[in-house]
C-alpha cells in the first residue's frame, strides 16, 4: 500500500481551488494565479526553486484539465484557455492517464547506486563480480558507469559493507503489467497498448507526476448553470471515503446539484442474480470455472495481455453498467454521472453510451470542501430505494462479490471460491495458468485490481482500514433499517 | 468505575480537513505509544470552520478543547507526551 503523502494532498489542493474558483465564477479570471499562490516565493522551494515548483503546479493543473503536455503549442498560453477548453469538455480518446513531464524527476536510469559507506576496499568484489566490468574505483570509492550496467544487482550482494544501495523506479516498480517505461529523454511514458488503468503508477509516484484527466470541470460547470438534467449513481464504496452515514453521503450529492441519485448497488443486486445463474449454468455445462466481470481494470488486463482468460470471463454486465440501464429508464432525459473510487471505471464508462461522466472520490471530496458541505449536519433521512440488498453494497470490498453469490446459493451446489485480491506479478502468473489447468484449485474466482477491493480505489481519500469499518457501518445501516420495518 | 480518559482528541471530519489529510487521522490509536493508549479518547467532530485554503490550517484537530492545526499523528503524539510530561513535573 502507498503511504499517505503531501503529493496526494496537492492533488486535492488543486481540484478544491479548481472547483472554488468556478464556483465563484472566477475560474478564467484567477486560474493563472493558482500556481503562485500555492507556491508563494515565501516559501523554501521544494524542488530546484519557486519557478519550477510553480511550473510543475502549472503542468498538473493542465492534465487535470484533460490536456498533457504533448496538446501544449506554445509554452506562452495560459492555464486560461486550456480551461475554457475544460469547461466544454475535452475530447476523450480512451487513455485516462497522463505524465506530467515536468514533474517527473526523472528517477534514476540505473537502479544501483554507490553509497558514502564505500570503504574502497582490497577485496573490491563489486569490481571483480561485475559481469560487465561496469564499476571502476576512484578516489578509493567505487562508481558504477552508468552505459556499461544491466541491473542485475551482484555487486549490490557482493559489497560486505551493504554501501550499494537498491534505488527503484516506484512508477515501474508498481505497475503490474509494465506498461510505463522512460523515454529516450529520461522522462516516464505511458504505453496505452499494455496500460490496464489499475492507477497503480498514478499513487505510487512521489512526485505525484502522473495524473489522471478529469471531466469534474465540464460536469461542475453543467450542473451549477443547470444546463443539462444529471442522475448520479454513487459506487457503494463512495460511502465508505467519508465520515458521515450513508444517507448524509448521498443527500449531500444531491445536494451538490445532482437531479437524481442512485446507489450502484442497486444494480449490484442485478449483477448478483444474474452471475450466480450463469455460473451454474457454464458449470453444468463444463466450464472448469468462472471469474467475475465487475472490475474493469481485470477487464481491460483481459484484453490487452491474457485473451485467453476471455472465455471463462463472466458475461454479466458490471454494477455499474446494470445501474447505467435502470437510470436510463428511469430517466432517460438525465445524463448519467458515475461516482467511485476507480480510475479503470474511465475506460468501462468511455465504451459504455449509457454513461456521460465519472467522477472520483476525490473529485466528489473536492466539491464537497469547496462548497463548505459539512456531511455530518446533512439531512439523515434516506432517499434512495428500499431495494438495495446489504450484501451488493458489500460490493466494494474485497470477497463482497462471492459473499452476494453465496448467500443465494441454496447449500446443495457446492461452489469452490477464491480471492484474486489485488492484480500484481504474483496474481498475474495464477490468472494465466488457469485456462490450461484441467482441474483448477476453485469453480468462482473474484478478481479486484486493487488489493482490498474497490474500497482501496487509486482515487480514494480514506486510508484502508477507515474505509473498512465505515463499509461495515454503511452494510448494517440497511440491515438495521431492515429490521426496523 | 474511574474514568481514565484525561485527553480528549477531536478530530475534524469537515470535507476540507478529511481530504488534506484528515481522513489518516483516524488511525491514530495505531499511532499512541503504549502508556498512553488507556488516557486517550478519539472522536470525530462537525466542521470547526479551518477551511480556509489561503491560511491552510486544516487538518485540525482539538486536544481537550485546544485547537492543533496541520495535525498529523506524530504532531499529536508529541503533543500529548508534552501534556503528560507537564503533569508529572
Amino acid at each position: 500500500m502507498t503511504y499517505y503523502n503531501n503529493a496526494v494532498i496537492t492533488k486535492h489542493e488543486l481540484l478544491v481551488r479548481l472547483i472554488q474558483l468556478l464556483d465563484t465564477n472566477k475560474l478564467l479570471d484567477d486560474i493563472d494565479r493558482i500556481p503562485l499562490e500555492m507556491r508563494p516565493r515565501t516559501n523554501s522551494p521544494i524542488r530546484c526553486c519557486v519557478h519550477k515548483d510553480r511550473a510543475v503546479i502549472k503542468y498538473k493543473l493542465m492534465a487535470l484539465l484533460g490536456f498533457n503536455i504533448a496538446d501544449e503549442q506554445h509554452e506562452l498560453t495560459p492555464l486560461k484557455e486550456y480551461a475554457e477548453q475544460a469547461l466544454e469538455g475535452y475530447t476523450q480518446n480512451g487513455n485516462f492517464l497522463t505524465v506530467v513531464d515536468e514533474a517527473c524527476s526523472s528517477c534514476v536510469q540505473v537502479n544501483y547506486t554507490v553509497s558514502n559507506l564505500c570503504q574502497g576496499c582490497e577485496g573490491r568484489p563489486c569490481q571483480v563480480n561485475c559481469p560487465k566490468d561496469a564499476i571502476m574505483v576512484l578516489n578509493g570509492k567505487a562508481n558504477i558507469d552508468h552505459q556499461k550496467c544491466v541491473n542485475c544487482g551482484i555487486c549490490q550482494k557482493a559489497c560486505p559493507f551493504h554501501a550499494i544501495a537498491y534505488l527503484p523506479v516506484p512508477c515501474e516498480e508498481s505497475c503490474p503489467v509494465k506498461a510505463i517505461r522512460k523515454n529516450a529523454d529520461g522522462i516516464e511514458e505511458i504505453d496505452f497498448d499494455k496500460c490496464i488503468h489499475c492507477g497503480k503508477c498514478m499513487t505510487a509516484c512521489p512526485f505525484g507526476a502522473i495524473s489522471e484527466k478529469s471531466q469534474i470541470l465540464n460536469l461542475f460547470n453543467n450542473i451549477k448553470h443547470k444546463k443539462e438534467k444529471t442522475v448520479a449513481m454513487v459506487a457503494p464504496a463512495i460511502l465508505s471515503q467519508f465520515k458521515a452515514s450513508s444517507a448524509q453521503i448521498l443527500n449531500s450529492i444531491k445536494a451538490v446539484g445532482f437531479d437524481e441519485v442512485m446507489e450502484v448497488a442497486e444494480g449490484a443486486n442485478m449483477t448478483t442474480d444474474h452471475e450466480t445463474n450463469e455460473l451454474l449454468e457454464r458449470l453444468n455445462s463444463g466450464a472448469t470455472f468462472m471469474t467475475t466481470s465487475c472490475c474493469p481494470s481485470y477487464i481491460e488486463f483481459s484484453e490487452k495481455h491474457a485473451p485467453e482468460l476471455k472465455p471463462f470471463i463472466s458475461d454479466t454486465p458490471s454494477p455499474m453498467a446494470y445501474t447505467a440501464m435502470l437510470a436510463k429508464k428511469r430517466f432517460p432525459e438525465h445524463k448519467a454521472v458515475f461516482i467511485g473510487p476507480c480510475l479503470a471505471k474511465r475506460t468501462e464508462v468511455y465504451q459504455n453510451q449509457n454513461i456521460d461522466y465519472v467522477i472520483t472520490t476525490e473529485e466528489l471530496g473536492a466539491v464537497f470542501a469547496a462548497l463548505k458541505f459539512d456531511l455530518v449536519k446533512t439531512d439523515d433521512s434516506p432517499i434512495v430505494s428500499k431495494v438495495v440488498r446489504p450484501e451488493s453494497r458489500g460490493y466494494a470490498a474485497s470477497g463482497g462479490v462471492t459473499n452476494a453469490i453465496k448467500t443465494i446459493l441454496s447449500s446443495e451446489h457446492n461452489i469452490t471460491t477464491e480471492l484474486i485480491d489485488g492484480i500484481d506479478k504474483k496474481s498475474i502468473r495464477l490468472l494465466r495458468s488457469l485456462p490450461n489447468k484441467k482441474v483448477t484449485d476453485a469453480s468462482f474466482y473474484e478478481v479486484m485490481a486493487c488489493d482490498g477491493g474497490c474500497i482501496n480505489g487509486p482515487v480514494n481519500v480514506s486510508p484502508l482500514k477507515v474505509s473498512q469499518n465505515k463499509l461495515k457501518k454503511a452494510i448494517q445501516e440497511i440491515q438495521s433499517e431492515e429490521a426496523a420495518v | 468505575m474511574i474514568d481514565s480518559i484525561k485527553y480528549k482528541i477531536q478530530i475534524c471530519c469537515g470535507t476540507m480537513c478529511y481530504i488534506m489529510g484528515g481522513a489518516e487521522l483516524h488511525l491514530l490509536n495505531d499511532h499512541l505509544p503504549s502508556n498512553l493508549k488507556d488516557k486517550v479518547s478519539i472522536e470525530g467532530i462537525p466542521c470547526i470552520g479551518k477551511c480556509d485554503t489561503k491560511e491552510k490550517h486544516h487538518p485540525c484537530v482539538k486536544i481537550n478543547g485546544e485547537e492543533l492545526n496541520n495535525a498529523t499523528s506524530q504532531k499529536i503524539v508529541k503533543q500529548l507526551l508534552t501534556l503528560e510530561n507537564n503533569d508529572l513535573l
